[in-house]
């Protein structure tokens, strides 16, 4: 394999004195999806945060695309090219859509090409497109994850940090949101995801991580780690 | 009550809004987006009325380059207020009472100023020759001094300038991001070290050019900038923290509440009256007209 497009190595990152991550190792491939199971509390949304730079971690390294983004600011290593949506959406409630997928293409580079691409993401998302002028928080659960996946097109990324695009949706607006994300991996798109367990992630996930108390217990293929009993039993939600 | 009556309270009503809007909004952008009250903005406008003096009299150019020099010197300062008073303070503002530090940290940068303008310039009031002189009869006895109508005209273009910068532009987009979203503003790329000391500077420049015109009214002196500041307060309270559209319509409601106690009971009670009204609606309105439990987020 070539230069891994993320690598993270005895990462620690918490909040104040707790560590919630404690020495994690990863590493993703360019055009691999790699999806972190854990229950909740264990430390997937602290090592997302940790990785695209809103938390600062306290011990280890996170290189992108084998350049070293330790401690930087999430600022800077989202102008690099990493993405991160984030648990809850981070949609900005009182701006319309239209407006917060502008704000997906923030960075100078991506800017001048801002209404291409909106015109693009309309066109992909029909739903997202008739809600254009709708401030954000009128919208649907599902909705908000559309425009929250929408806006993380908006400007051209190595690689896209995805927080439990499950959680809180009905099952057909998570059908939707998994067709989102099919179609992402299907363009060669490199994407970790994090979820709480294997339920939706059959189509899609290339390696599993299964993350417990701050770290990886265990890793495979995911028809490997799916067709585990042991992993299985914990982790099943519904197959 | 006569219709003079009616027209004098419309035009006073204006005039008053308007300048109480401008000095006002700026407090609101930096509470929106920082969650401070900026105590620095009455010497913005203390400092926008010299400016206003050296230029106009001192210089004896024209009010366009007053205004112009007094934007920009403010703008300048406000963003280096946030850098020395705020900026210091942003990484540990989920450990400290951050609106209370900076309340406070922004206070002192006030007083510093006031007591270098009065070291520099020394106590007197100075005179600041109006913008423009003169004045029109509008109807039967109401005058309305030209001054009045460039102040209203210029606070209206520049509210309405900082409203169409906030909606269509990229860094304005930027500033509303971050208020709503810090999080999610630095996920999109925003650098919020250089937005919030942006944030101070411009809402410092409006109080800056509201100083001009202010200085023209009143004077020019180390003071001036006291009595906008607690105005200021007042109307971004009574129209509800954090809250653009919030502030333009208290600034317009006092300055009509105002007007009409003027006009209908006399100069003497119109304070008293003014700060009755603000008692009683926010007591039945604690978040101010358009204010919310949850702070508005511009």
């Amino acid at each position: 394999m070539s230069q891994p497009m993320l690598q993270v190595a005895g990462l620690r990152a918490g909040y104040a004195e707790a560590s919630v991550i404690r020495g994690l190792d990863l590493e993703v491939g360019a055009g691999e999806v790699v999806v972190l199971i854990g229950p909740n509390g264990h430390g997937k949304t602290t090592l997302l945060r940790a990785i695209s730079g809103i938390i600062r971690p306290t011990a280890g390294q996170v290189l992108l695309g084998g350049q070293d983004v330790t401690g930087r600011p999430a600022e800077r290593i989202a102008v690099l090219g990493l993405v991160h949506v984030p648990q809850g959406d981070g949609l900005f409630a009182e701006m319309t859509v239209a407006e917060n997928l502008l704000m997906g293409a923030f960075p100078a580079s991506s800017w001048r090409s801002r209404r291409k691409e909106l015109a693009g993401i309309y066109e992909r998302f029909p739903v997202v497109a008739a809600r254009a002028a709708q401030r954000a928080r009128t919208l649907s659960g599902g909705e908000r994850r559309l425009v929250a996946l929408g806006r993380a097109l908006m400007r051209p990324s190595r690689i896209m940090l995805i927080d439990e695009p499950s959680l809180g949706l009905a099952p057909v607006a998570i059908d939707t949101v998994y067709e989102a994300i099919a179609e992402l991996k299907a363009s060669g798109a490199t994407i970790v995801l994090v979820e709480e367990n294997f339920t939706h992630i059959g189509g899609i996930a290339d390696a599993v991580h299964v993350l417990e108390t701050g770290t990886i217990v265990a890793s495979g293929p995911y028809a490997e780690l799916a067709s585990d009993p042991a992993i299985v039993q914990t982790y099943l939600g519904s197959l | 009550m006569a219709a003079t009556d009616i027209v004098g309270i419309a035009v006073t009503t204006i005039i008053l809004g308007s300048i109480y809007g401008l000095v006002a909004i700026g407090m609101t952008l930096i509470y929106g987006t920082l969650r401070i009250l900026d105590m620095s903005q009455g010497s913005m406008v203390m400092v926008g009325s010299f400016v206003g003096w050296g230029i106009l009299v001192v210089a004896g150019l024209n009010p366009v380059i007053a205004i112009a020099a007094a934007f920009v010197a403010t703008f300048i300062l406000g963003a280096l207020t946030q850098l020395v008073s705020v900026q210091p303070l942003m990484k540990r503002r989920n450990a400290i009472d951050f609106e209370m530090v900076t309340f406070i940290t922004t206070f002192a940068v006030a007083m510093i100023l006031t007591n270098v303008a009065l070291e520099l310039l020394g106590p007197q009031q100075r005179n600041v020759t109006p913008v423009i002189s003169g004045g029109v009869n509008i109807y039967h006895g109401v005058n309305l001094p030209y001054q009045s109508m460039a102040m209203a005209i210029v606070s209206i273009t520049m509210m309405a300038g900082l409203g169409i910068f906030l909606a269509r532009t990229r860094w304005g987009m930027a500033i509303r991001a971050v208020a709503q979203d810090l999080d999610a503003a630095r996920l999109m790329g925003v650098p919020v070290g250089k937005l919030y000391p942006l944030t101070m500077g411009l809402a410092s420049a409006l109080a800056g050019v509201a100083g001009v015109f202010l200085g023209g009214l009143y004077f020019a002196y180390p003071q001036a900038g006291d009595l906008p500041l607690l105005e200021a307060l007042i109307v971004v309270i009574f129209g509800g923290l954090g809250s653009l559209p919030g502030t333009v319509y208290a600034a317009y409601a006092i300055g009509l509440i105002q007007a009409t106690a003027e006009v209908l009971v006399g100069t003497t009670w119109s304070l008293p009256i003014l700060y009755g009204v603000i008692l009683f609606v926010l007591i039945i309105r604690p978040y101010g007209l358009l204010g919310k439990p949850s702070e508005a987020r511009l």
